[in-house]
């Protein structure tokens, strides 16, 4: 077999960033992870890059692999190989670079820290019975975690809020929020619901995708929405957002944009000078854009309502 | 600067934590020195499962015979004693901390069958049984607002006349050195099987903890006896539970034959690990693997689909990362791997050392609980009872023990030591020495054992020790060089290496994990007693000690 370029992000302190390309031989069944070792042991022991267990369990060696955020230790190096001829490999985005792969995970810890991720011991103590009727089952969903912060380095929000709390912490919320044991849930979808937290999620769904534990940080969020607004928790702009949207949706089978913005950010935030929405909505119109305020139901509207209650029935069935 | 606090733990994987906790909720003032952050330490790869005598029909005195006459009698039947009776207590007690026992149909803490016991009392969750526990601790770690420097390898103790008084330690983002002076320091830095080269271990399990006691004069235990798990992924050595077989999984060699009929008839596959690996590797050895290759099969199939999915997750999806087989259609090739150190740093009951000052728990602690074999599903609850009691003792002992000095000699002898490592620029690379120190511990100090082979590898290890004192990293760099760790490392599997060959030649029979070709039996005339390395000059002296028998007279071990 001949050797492979792999292209590795180079960076230390008080030097400027760069690739260096290594030509390794990468043979089958071998990781990524194995060939930045080879790289490290018999080219160039200035690499820098964390890794442990090499079994997919301890969350160290998440890094960007051909484009994608991955574990290095249980990639395949050859399947890459075989489809895009090299590898290049980066450390996570969204993080700032320690040096070469290994990236600052501090702020990652600090929002993990930030949503009170441990059992707080409620005054409905769980009798055995429970256990048995699967009510920990949504617990499954978010469990599996290795905190190895491939998801925040996909993440758009936390790409333009470093203060978004990410999905990696909120999945470790919602771990705490679907605990029928717990005895802070509504202080934590109160806690939740603030600005940098579920409702800042634009559901990209990068999370979901690039997790390799099989978590669905996307869908613990939605979950947690769900609960918020069930418990009454809807002062603030996302809640009262997506309020407004069911809401016309329900009236008129298609959104109305502007009764959803004014409703949304409430009328006085709408007409706060400066805070641009009033001015857009005027510069549309003067373009011809604006949203018509009343709008006719559509053709099919019953067809709208019966479609949204089998998913309000479903969705009731999911929660159990 | 000086960090300084009333107890300082060392490695923060289910020990470090535990004890951490134990020692904080009492009121001491702790700091957590982790080379790793907490989440990622290697208890969290343990997939299996707990043992608790938690059932009405079961009870703690057969839990404790069963470590007893698992350990080949090498056990301290006081410590095993203890370690059984604060079993449940810890089980529900992790419970209420959050953690999420697979349950049964009626909602009761499920139980599966492990190796070498007499009743199904292995709880578990799913087979990430220490994933989960160890997210329970850090979330009780964070309640309780332990601090953790993470990501600082600590590279020796700091002793004053005799007394352990807190441990130096390298920042691994900046590359400086600082002492973190304590009234009582607590090692749980883990096993050391990465000195060998097929290993279910972790990079990061190096035995830092054990050399570093060692190194500062107090004594090590057993250090002879390395556990081999049965079922490693061929090839690459990763896990793969001893669930699997919990639920009912099949052994099979090349003729598909369930060999362990002819080794364990009673117990089959569920016999204890050292007779099982013994079982494989000698299907191996005497050629009947598939094609005569070095592995024997773990089948699944029979479990069906839905079990494996919700029993055995994680193994599922490492099989198919790492071999390519997808163990509900296939079944997974697996060879022996070295994975559990029973020996370390000896300990009393509450994992006190001889040496003042120093505590240990967990795997690179020897209690001894589980003497020449541990049974499956023991390693985790050892860390929890134990670190618990470690954490309490050292807190106490903090309180009454007086301050000590700036430890600057200490401080000074690391800075000195990592220079010299840093600036010798020409010089034989890491890499090479541990591959050999890999190579020589899996030929010869490994599952079958003999004299001649054990002093070959010993010379090799002295010869290693001295290519090493000459090694070259070929990174200046101060800032995450982790050739340097490397290099840091690889002394400290050297240092445990040699402890391994020595005990294990010098013990002229065959006991647990510790199995000689050339004394095939157990001689509990001679060798019923425990192997004590302690530094002396640049080498290590060797005596023994007593093992205390309690309840439980040595028979003959039949499964």
């Amino acid at each position: 077999m001949s050797a492979t370029p792999v292209l590795v992000y180079r960076a230390a302190p008080r030097t400027p960033p760069r690739f260096d390309t290594f030509h390794v031989e990468v043979l089958p069944a071998q990781t990524v992870l194995d060939v930045l070792h080879t790289i490290l042991y018999e080219m160039d022991p200035t690499l820098a890059f964390r890794r442990s267990c090499r079994s997919a369990i301890c969350g160290s060696c998440a890094m960007r692999i051909n484009g994608r955020s991955r574990l290095a230790c249980n990639t395949q190096a050859s399947d890459l190989v075989r489809t895009d001829g090299r590898l290049v490999i980066e450390p996570l985005r969204n993080h700032k670079v320690v040096r070469d792969l290994a990236v600052d995970m501090r702020p990652f810890w600090t929002s993990v820290r930030a949503v009170k991720p441990s059992l707080v011991e409620g005054s409905n103590p769980v009798r055995k019975e429970t256990h048995a009727t699967g009510a920990f089952e949504a617990l499954r969903l978010v469990a599996d975690c290795i905190f190895c912060a491939s998801c925040v380095a996909e993440c758009t929000v936390r790409e333009a809020n470093p203060d978004y709390l990410g999905p990696a912490a909120l999945a470790k919320a919602y771990r705490f929020v679907a605990d029928p044991r717990d005895g802070a849930t509504r202080d934590r979808l109160e806690q939740y619901s603030e600005p940098n937290g579920i409702w800042d999620c634009d559901t990209c769904l990068y999370c979901n995708e690039v997790c390799p534990k099989g978590v669905k940080p996307l869908d613990a969020i939605l979950r947690m929405r769900e609960a918020a607004v069930e418990e009454g928790i809807v002062d603030n702009p996302g809640a009262r957002h997506a309020l407004a949207f069911t809401q016309t949706v329900m009236k008129a089978g298609k959104l109305n944009e502007a009764t959803t913005a004014i409703q949304s950010l409430g009328i006085a935030t709408f007409l706060t000078p400066g805070a641009g929405n009033l001015s857009l909505a005027v510069k549309s119109a003067f373009k011809g854009k604006a949203p018509e305020f009343r709008k006719k139901p559509i053709k099919g509207m019953d067809e709208v309502l019966i479609l949204a209650e089998a998913v309000r029935r479903k969705r009731k069935a999911d929660r159990g | 600067m000086v960090v300084g606090r009333e107890v300082v733990v060392v490695g923060a994987g289910l020990a470090g934590m535990r004890a951490a906790l134990e020692a904080r909720t009492l009121g001491a003032e702790v700091a957590v020195i982790s080379k790793i952050h907490p989440v990622r330490s290697h208890s969290g790869a343990a997939q299996g499962g707990i043992n608790a005598a938690i059932r009405p029909e079961d009870n703690w005195e057969n839990h404790w015979f069963d470590v007893v006459k698992g350990s080949d009698y090498l056990s301290d039947q006081d410590a095993a004693e203890v370690l059984c009776k604060e079993a449940a207590e810890n089980i529900y007690e992790l419970d209420r901390m959050g953690c999420l026992w697979t349950r049964d149909e009626k909602g009761n803490i499920a139980q599966r069958p492990f190796g070498g016991q007499g009743y199904p009392r292995t709880c578990y969750i799913a087979d990430m049984t220490g994933h989960f526990i160890q997210h329970v601790l850090y979330e009780q770690m964070l309640k309780h607002d332990v601090e953790v420097f993470d990501e600082w390898y600590a590279t020796s103790l700091a002793v004053e006349d005799g007394r352990c008084t807190g441990v130096v330690a390298l920042s691994i983002v900046e590359g400086r050195l600082e002492y973190f002076r304590a009234k009582a320091t607590i090692l749980a830095t883990g096993g050391f099987a990465r000195a060998y080269r097929t290993t279910s271990n972790a990079l990061a399990n190096t035995g830092d903890g054990v050399a570093m006691a060692l190194r500062a004069g107090a004594p090590l235990e057993d250090m002879e006896f390395v556990q081999f798990h049965p079922t490693g992924l061929y090839g690459v050595g990763i896990l793969v539970t001893e669930g699997a077989r919990g639920e009912g999984a099949y052994l099979l060699n090349g003729a598909e034959e369930r060999f362990m009929k002819r080794y364990a008839p009673e117990k089959m596959e569920l016999g204890p690990r050292d007779i099982v690996s013994r079982a494989i590797q000698t299907e191996i050895d005497e050629g009947r693997g598939p094609g005569g290759k070095p592995f024997v099969w773990l089948d699944l199939r029979h479990l069906g689909e839905k079990k494996i999915l919700e029993r055995l997750p994680q193994i599922t999806s490492l099989a198919k990362s790492f071999v390519g087989v997808d163990p509900v259609k296939d079944p997974i090739p697996i060879q022996p791997t070295a994975h559990f150190s029973m020996g370390g740093v000896a300990t009393d009951l509450d994992g006190q050392s001889p040496m003042p000052g120093l505590f240990a728990a967990g795997e690179c602690a020897c209690v001894s609980v589980h003497g020449a074999n541990r049974l499956g599903g023991n390693s985790l609850l050892d860390t929890i009872v134990y670190g618990r009691r470690a954490g309490r003792a050292a807190a106490a002992y903090a309180k009454s023990a007086r301050p000590p000095d700036d430890g600057s000699a200490a401080l000074a002898r690391a800075e000195q030591h990592v220079r010299d490592l840093l600036g010798r620029r020409d010089g034989e690379r890491v890499a090479r020495i541990r591959t050999e120190l890999g190579d020589t511990m899996t030929a010869k100090v490994g599952i079958f054992r003999n004299g001649p082979d054990m002093a070959v590898a010993l010379a090799t290890i002295r010869e290693l020790k001295t290519r090493y004192a000459k090694v070259a990293v070929g990174n200046e760099s101060h800032e995450f060089n982790i050739a340097l760790l490397d290099a840091l490392e690889l002394g400290s599997m050297l240092d445990v290496a040699e402890c391994i060959a020595m005990g294990a030649l010098d013990r002229t029979e065959s006991r647990g994990a510790h199995a000689r070709r050339d004394y095939p039996g157990r001689d509990d005339e001679r060798w019923l007693k425990h192997t004590m390395y302690r530094r002396h000059g640049e080498g290590v002296e060797i005596e023994y000690r007593p093992v205390r028998i309690t309840r439980f007279p040595p028979q003959e071990r039949r499964y």
